[in-house]
């Protein structure tokens, strides 16, 4: 499961006020680099949860660590997204994105939302406490009878 | 050949040995990536724009594999864990072509002076490239656990009818259906399209499906392909936001030009709308063509009743 995905998923359990963003508690990841593609990274940014997406780098940072070595390094994220991005059009004259540091920020972002996979692990509902297991990568969201 | 869908819940019939079945014929992958390219056609994505795609009932990926060529993300839904078990698979074979292509390039660049002749050289033209779909095991008749206006699109390949049949006790089909469609409502962006590929069993299950579909608020109708051929007849549920929508033509034998047959049932929320209460009896059977009727069959010289003003009243609710 990418975090991209993870940025979108909710939980729809019955009952449940607000299932989003689940916490990930990852028992074993993996990377894979794959191709950027600067436009759709810029594109997606204006859609993500970026609060969610702090979050769920933070949550997987300490397995990120113990599974893929210590040469490998989580990017970090700042705690704000670049105005840029968050604001859709508007350009701020103050604010002067350098173009290496929005290159790098953007590749940072794409090693976040889609080369680290969690393989296994939970996915926790921060309403209900409701706990979807993660096998092989694939979450399951299964619901059960009481839950539709 | 009975239907799948008859003999029990999804996720039993495809099973492991039916789902590797399922992924290994040529033929079954040959017309499954037709009508994912005829799918995705519907969807009407600008040319070059990669999407961010939901697809249900996924099952081993072959829908996927074409989304990923044409450039598109998606996230994959399925309720049976060995289809998805093979779709993973899939994706490893993919991701350690990946992993192995990088690692040749890296000796390649250490070898170049030694010039060695490597058999597999050959087969390698293209670079392997990630798969970009993540998949997720799930049931699409409980609804879909994305939050509000995640996807630029939604494709289903001969998916949708196993919401028609009741493998569970308490599985209503119709509530199923409607609350799919509701969750599918809210999952997709403003301005995308849902097409979703089935197989009616019945003229009255499609019905079933595009009513429940208007009833949540789309706006679509039902494309059929080929309506005259029993093998090649595809139906394709195009839903949209937009109200004044158009249903596309769909392909006829031997029409490149778009001269064929065009059949396709447009479904809006206004023809279920009975809020004028006017009840018209249904055709043929007003007061008028009963007392036709009954002329008739007395000239036939058969027994029956004298008219008068009880004739064609409308009768209290039978209990």
């Amino acid at each position: 499961m990418r975090l991209l995905t993870h940025n979108y998923l909710q939980s729809n359990v019955k009952g449940t006020e607000k299932g989003y963003p689940l916490t990930i508690e990852p028992t074993k990841i993996e990377y894979e680099e794959s191709p950027i593609d600067m436009e759709f990274v810029e594109n997606i940014l204006t859609k993500i949860d970026y609060s969610a997406l702090l979050s769920a780098r933070n949550q997987i940072e300490d397995r990120c660590h113990s599974d893929l070595g210590s040469d490998f390094i989580v990017p970090s994220l700042p705690e704000v997204m670049p105005k840029r991005y968050s604001d859709g059009n508007s350009k701020d004259d103050k604010i002067e994105e350098d173009e290496t540091n929005q290159e790098a920020f953007l590749k940072s972002i794409h090693t976040i939302l889609f080369d680290i996979h969690v393989l296994e692990g939970h996915l926790v509902c921060p309403d209900t406490g409701r706990r979807f297991n993660i096998k092989m990568g694939i979450p399951n969201m299964i619901l059960h009878e009481d839950e539709i | 050949m009975s239907r799948p869908e008859l003999t029990g819940h999804a996720s039993s019939f495809y099973n492991e040995k039916e789902a590797r079945k399922y992924d290994s014929s040529s033929r079954m992958i040959g017309v499954q990536r037709e009508i994912t390219e005829r799918a995705i056609e519907l969807l009407r994505i600008p040319e070059g724009k990669p999407g961010f795609i939901l697809d249900v009932g996924c099952g081993s990926g072959l829908s996927g594999k074409v989304l990923e060529e044409q450039g598109h993300i998606w996230v994959g839904c399925d309720v049976s864990r060995d289809m998805l078990d093979v779709a993973n698979e899939r994706i490893e074979r993919k991701r350690e072509g990946v992993i192995n292509a990088a690692r040749k390039k890296q000796n390649d660049d250490l070898d170049e002076e030694k010039m060695q002749d490597d058999d597999s050289d050959d087969d390698e033209d293209e670079e392997p490239c990630a798969s970009t779909g993540d998949l997720l095991h799930h049931d699409m008749g409980s609804g879909l656990p994305f939050r509000p206006a995640t996807f630029d699109g939604c494709i289903s390949i001969s998916a949708l009818q196993w919401l028609c049949y009741s493998n569970a006790k308490g599985q209503i089909p119709k509530k199923r259906l409607t609350r799919f469609f509701s969750s599918l409502y809210q999952v997709l962006r403003r301005g995308a399209r849902a097409v979703l590929q089935f197989y009616p069993e019945t003229a009255e299950q499609a019905i079933l499906i595009s009513e429940c579909a208007a009833k949540v608020g789309f706006a679509g109708g039902v494309v059929v392909d080929y309506p005259n051929s029993t093998k090649a007849k595809k139906h394709y549920l195009v839903l949209t936001f937009e109200r004044a929508f158009k249903a596309p033509e769909g392909l006829s034998e031997g029409s490149l030009f778009g001269s064929g047959k065009r059949e396709s049932v447009r479904v809006d929320r206004k023809a279920n709308n009975k809020k004028g209460k006017v009840h018209k009896k249904k055709w043929g059977k007003t007061k008028d063509w009963i007392v036709n009727k009954k002329d008739v069959q007395r000239k036939k010289g058969k027994d029956v009743r004298p008219d008068s003003k009880y004739t064609g009243r409308k009768r209290g609710d039978r209990f």
